[in-house]
C-alpha cells in the first residue's frame, strides 16, 4: 500500500506559553511556544472528521471508495462506545466500510497507520487528539490538540520505503487512571528519556535514515526529540523539518502524522515518521515521495487565546448543561436523521425534482408525499438571515457552548444541490466565530462538523458553518 | 349558519402572581366574562374552549378540565394547543360550535403561568414553539427567529431601520401605560428602546414582549340568545379566518411575511365581507417589535415595506387614524401564551361595547384581532362587529 493522499488539522486557537506562565506562574512545556485549543464544540471525533475530509480530498478519492477506516486516539468522547461509526457518517463513507479504533497510548496513531498498510484496498487512517494535564504538571502546559489522515491506497505518490516497530516495557512515564480526565506520569526524567530513546531507537532501528529530508518524531514536549535525535542518527534541522510541536503544542496520537502533513507541505520527499506510546511501544515508517504527495492541510493557528480564554472553551468555568431541560430529540430521531446533520444530505423530490432539508413530509413545492431521493449539498452557501444570541440568551442545551465560546449566531443558509440542475434549499445552521466574524445576508459560509450538544450523557453531532473566508483550506 | 356573538369578556391583570395558580386565574378570568354578561349565568354554558401552551408542564394532559371543574364550569371542555395562538383558536372553535348549532353558550379562554419557572426552566420552555429538531438545534430562541425576521426585513427595505422597531416598543408602552390589566405599565422613549440591551441582534429587549401570568375568557352565543337578552352587550363575529404553515422559519418561501397571517386574514375578511379598510382599531400579535410592523402589512393595513411609515406617521397611534394595540398588546400588556388570544379578544368587546373607560376609543364600530402561533405556524384573524355597525357601507 502507497500514500496517496495526506490531510491534518488543528484548532485554529492559540495559547501562549508566555499566557500560561503569566496565569499560573510557571510554564515547563519545553520548546513549546504554544498549543492549540480546540473550541467548545470541537472534541477528538470533529478534528479527525476534518482531518479525514481533507485527506480523501487531497487523494481525490470519493468517501464510497473507502473500504476501511482506522482511528487512533486517546481521548475520543467515550472510553466505550466506538467512535468509527459516528466519523464514518460525518465523512460519508459506506457502511460497508470496516473500520479499528486504535488507543491506550499515542502511539496508536503508528498503530493504525501500520495496520492500514496491511489492507490491500482504500484506507483512511485518522489519528486525532487533544491531551489534558494539570495546571501544576508539564504535560498539561505542552497539551495541545490535532489531527492528521492519510488515505492508503494502491496507487499513491508516497511509497513506504520501510517500516519498524518496537515493544518495550516501561510503566509509568505517561498515563492516565480510568475515569480521569487528566494525563499525567511520574516525571522520572531519566527513565523517561530511557524509555522513550530506547522504544523509539528500537522502531527506527529496523529502517535506514542516510538522507531523511525531516524526522516526524512523536513529540509530547519539543524538547525529547532533539533530546532523542542524535541517538536516531538525525541533526536537530532534520527533527525540526518534521515537528509542529513548537506551535501545536503535545497533539497526542497524531503528533507524528501532523509532523508529516507539516513536512511534506514545505516540499520534504522523503520523510521518517516514528510514534511512540508510554508502555512503551513505538512504529516508525519511511515514506519516500515518487512525485508530489498531495497535502491539504489546516494546521496554522489565527486567533490567540488568553488562559482563561482557553480554559473557559475547555469547559473549566460553567456548570455544565442547566437543570430545566433542553430540547429533546431523541436518539432514534436524531440517528435517523444523521446524514442530513453530519453531511447536509438533503432531499430530491421524486414528483417535482424540489429539493427539500430535511428530507421528510411533504414536499414544500408541489406538496407531494412522494418521498425523496438523496440529494446531497454543496457545502458553501449564502446566508439568507441571520441573527446573533446575545450571551446567556441561549436555549438550555446550547447555554455550555456558549458560556465557554461566547456569543454565536444562528442562521438560515440557502446551499446549492451536488447535482447539475438541483436548485437551492434553506438550511437552519448555527455559525461558529459569530463573535468575531458574525456573517451578513449575503455572505458566504461553509459547512464544518461540530459538536451541537449532549443530552443524557450522549453527544449530537451536525453541521455547522462558518464564515467563508475564515476557512483554513491549506 | 347563524350568526355568532360575543356578549362577554374578562380577564385577569397580565403580570406575575406568585400567589396565584393557573386555575385560580382562569377562574377569575370566567368570573369576570360571566359578570360581564347580564342576563347569563354559569350554568347557562354548554360547552368550554381553553388554550393553554402548558408553560411550565403543570398540566400538559387534560389541561381544559383542569380549569374549567376548578371555575366550577362541569361541561365538555376542549384543550386547543396553538402556541401563542392557542385561545385566538379557542375562540374559533366556539364560534364554529355556535354556528353549528351543537351549542348556544361557549366559553373560550386561555391560561398561561410563565413566571414561576426557574430561568433556565424559562429559557426551555420559551423554545418550545420553535421548531424543535433543526431550527432549535442552531441554538436558535423564540426571539431569535424573529430577529432573524427583522434581519430580512431590515435588508430588504432600505428605508427600514431599528428605530422603525423601537416606535412599536413606544407606542405599546405608552398605551399599556393607561390599561390596568397591563404588565408593563410604563413608557418609554425610542432612544430607551433602541439603546436597551441586545437579545438577539437587531432586537434589544424592548423590542421583546415579557413573560406573563395571566388568564382571558369570552362568551360566545348564537344569535338567537342575543335575541332573548335584549341586555346583553353583544358584538357580532363578522369574520374569523385560521391558516397553518410550516412551523420552521427556514421552511418559508418568505422571511419577510407571515404567509398563516396573510391567509388567515383574507378569510375573515371574506367571510365579514370587509375589508382591511373598514377596520376601525386592531389588536395585533405584537411578540417582537418586528411582528407588529409585518402584521400591518400582513392584514393589508398597507402595502409592503410600508409599516415603518404608519409609525412614522402616528397612523397606528391610539389618536390615529387606525390605532392598533391601544391595550399595550404583547409587548405591554403583556403575553401569556395561552391567554393572549381571548385577550385581544376582551379588548375588542370592550372598546365595541363602550366598556374601555378611561381608554375608550371613539365609537368604533369593527375591531379586528389578530394571533400567531410561534413564528408563523399558526395564525387567526377575528372581526368584531358593534351592535348596529352598518354592514352595507364602508365605514370609513
Amino acid at each position: 500500500m502507497r500514500v496517496a493522499g495526506v490531510g491534518a488539522y488543528v484548532p485554529r486557537f492559540r495559547l501562549a506559553a508566555e499566557a500560561v506562565e503569566d496565569a499560573l506562574g510557571q510554564s515547563h512545556a519545553r520548546g513549546v511556544e504554544q498549543v492549540a485549543v480546540p473550541d467548545a464544540d470541537e472534541d477528538a471525533l470533529t478534528m479527525a472528521a476534518e482531518a479525514g475530509e481533507r485527506a480523501l480530498d487531497a487523494a481525490g478519492l470519493d468517501a464510497g471508495a473507502v473500504d476501511a477506516v482506522h482511528l487512533a486516539s486517546t481521548t475520543l468522547p467515550y472510553e466505550e462506545e466506538g467512535g468509527a461509526g459516528r466519523l464514518r457518517s460525518l465523512l460519508g463513507l459506506d457502511a460497508s466500510t470496516e473500520s479499528a479504533q486504535f488507543g491506550g497510548s499515542t502511539d496508536a496513531g503508528g498503530a493504525a497507520l501500520a495496520a492500514g498498510l496491511e489492507r490491500d484496498d482504500p484506507t483512511l487512517v485518522v489519528a486525532s487528539d487533544s491531551p489534558r494535564g494539570a495546571d501544576d504538571d508539564p504535560l498539561g502546559h505542552a497539551a495541545g490538540a490535532g489531527a492528521a489522515a492519510l488515505v492508503l491506497d494502491r496507487d499513491g505518490p508516497g511509497r513506504v520505503a520501510g517500516r519498524g516497530s518496537q515493544t518495550t516495557t516501561y510503566p509509568g512515564t505517561r498515563f492516565r487512571e480510568r475515569g480521569s480526565a487528566e494525563t499525567t506520569g511520574l516525571g522520572i526524567t531519566s527513565y523517561d528519556r530511557q524509555a522513550y530513546r530506547e522504544t523509539l531507537a528500537g522502531a527506527v532501528d529496523e529502517i535506514g535514515t542516510e538522507g531523511v529530508d525531516a524526522a516526524a518524531l512523536q513529540a509530547p514536549d519539543g524538547d525529547l526529540p532533539y533530546r532523542t535525535a542524535g541517538a536516531l542518527g538525525f541533526d536537530a534541522e532534520t527533527v525540526a523539518a518534521g515537528s509542529v510541536v513548537k506551535q501545536v503544542g503535545d497533539a497526542g496520537a497524531a503528533s507524528a502524522l501532523l509532523g508529516l502533513a507539516d513536512a511534506l507541505r514545505d516540499g520534504a520527499e522523503d520523510v521518517l515518521v516514528a510514534t511512540y506510546g508510554s508502555g512503551a511501544s513505538s512504529h516508525a515508517f519511511r515514506i519516500v515521495c515518487e512525485s508530489e504527495l498531495p497535502v491539504a492541510a489546516a494546521l496554522d493557528g489565527d486567533r490567540a487565546l488568553s488562559f482563561a480564554g482557553a480554559r473557559r472553551r475547555r469547559g473549566d468555568f460553567d456548570s455544565g448543561a442547566p437543570e430545566g431541560g433542553g430540547a429533546y430529540v431523541s436518539v432514534p430521531s436524531y440517528r435517523r436523521t444523521v446524514a442530513a446533520r453530519h453531511r447536509l444530505v438533503a432531499g430530491r423530490c421524486r414528483a417535482c425534482g424540489a429539493l427539500r432539508f430535511p428530507p421528510e413530509g411533504a414536499c414544500g413545492d408541489c406538496g407531494a408525499t412522494a418521498g425523496y431521493e438523496d440529494a446531497p449539498l454543496r457545502d458553501r452557501g449564502t446566508v439568507e438571515t441571520v441573527t446573533t444570541i446575545s450571551q446567556g440568551g441561549a436555549p438550555p442545551e446550547f447555554a455550555p457552548q456558549q458560556a465557554r465560546s461566547g456569543e454565536y449566531s444562528s442562521a438560515i443558509v440557502a446551499f446549492e444541490g451536488r447535482a447539475e440542475d438541483d436548485g437551492e434549499v434553506s438550511v437552519p445552521v448555527q455559525v461558529v466565530l459569530a463573535d468575531e466574524d458574525a456573517p451578513v445576508i449575503g455572505d458566504d459560509v461553509v459547512a464544518v462538523p461540530r459538536v451541537l450538544y449532549d443530552q443524557e450523557g450522549v453527544r449530537r453531532y451536525g453541521a455547522k458553518v462558518l464564515p467563508a473566508e475564515s476557512r483554513r483550506r491549506r | 349558519m347563524r350568526d355568532a356573538y360575543v356578549v362577554g369578556a374578562g380577564q385577569t391583570d397580565f403580570g406575575s402572581f406568585p400567589d396565584e395558580s393557573y386555575r385560580s386565574l382562569f377562574a377569575t378570568a370566567v368570573d369576570r366574562a360571566l359578570s360581564s354578561a347580564d342576563g347569563l349565568a354559569r350554568e347557562d354554558v354548554d360547552e368550554a374552549v381553553v388554550g393553554t401552551l402548558g408553560v411550565g408542564g403543570r398540566q400538559l394532559g387534560l389541561s381544559g378540565p383542569a380549569v374549567t371543574e376548578f371555575a366550577g364550569l362541569s361541561v365538555p371542555t376542549t384543550r386547543v394547543e396553538n402556541a401563542c395562538a392557542a385561545s385566538g383558536y379557542a375562540v374559533r372553535n366556539a364560534v364554529q360550535a355556535v354556528k353549528s348549532g351543537m351549542a348556544d353558550v361557549v366559553l373560550a379562554g386561555g391560561y398561561e403561568v410563565m413566571t414561576d419557572a426557574s430561568g433556565d426552566a424559562t429559557k426551555y420552555w420559551l423554545g418550545v414553539s420553535g421548531e424543535t429538531e433543526w431550527e432549535r438545534l442552531t441554538g436558535a430562541t423564540f426571539a431569535g427567529t424573529y430577529a432573524q425576521m427583522a434581519r430580512a426585513y431590515l435588508d430588504e427595505h432600505e428605508d427600514a431601520t431599528v428605530e422603525d422597531l423601537s416606535r412599536v416598543a413606544v407606542k405599546n408602552h405608552a398605551n399599556g401605560s393607561e390599561n390596568p390589566h397591563a404588565q408593563l405599565r410604563f413608557e418609554c422613549s425610542l432612544a430607551d428602546a433602541t439603546d436597551a440591551a441586545t437579545v438577539a441582534d437587531p432586537l434589544t429587549l424592548y423590542h421583546c414582549c415579557p413573560t406573563t401570568d395571566g388568564a382571558a375568557a369570552v362568551l360566545v352565543v348564537g344569535e338567537d340568545v342575543v335575541a332573548d337578552h335584549s341586555e346583553l352587550d353583544a358584538t357580532r363575529v363578522a369574520g374569523v379566518g385560521a391558516a397553518s404553515d410550516r412551523v420552521g422559519l427556514f421552511e418559508r418561501d418568505t422571511y419577510t411575511a407571515i404567509p398563516a397571517s396573510e391567509r388567515a386574514a383574507e378569510s375573515a375578511y371574506e367571510m365579514a365581507d370587509r375589508g382591511p379598510e373598514d377596520v376601525d382599531f386592531a389588536e395585533v400579535h405584537d411578540c417582537f417589535a418586528i411582528a407588529e410592523l409585518l402584521a400591518y402589512e400582513d392584514l393589508g393595513f398597507c402595502e409592503r415595506g410600508e409599516a415603518p411609515h404608519l409609525l412614522r406617521e402616528g397612523v397606528t397611534d391610539r389618536d390615529g387614524r387606525l390605532p392598533v394595540n391601544v391595550s399595550g398588546g404583547l409587548k405591554a400588556k403583556g403575553h401569556p401564551i395561552g391567554a393572549t388570544g381571548a385577550g385581544q379578544l376582551v379588548e375588542l368587546w370592550k372598546q365595541l361595547t363602550g366598556h374601555a373607560g378611561d381608554r375608550q376609543l371613539d365609537s368604533p364600530e369593527v375591531g379586528l384581532a389578530h394571533n400567531v402561533g410561534g413564528s408563523g405556524g399558526a395564525a387567526v384573524v377575528t372581526i368584531l362587529e358593534a351592535a348596529g355597525a352598518d354592514t352595507a357601507e364602508v365605514q370609513r
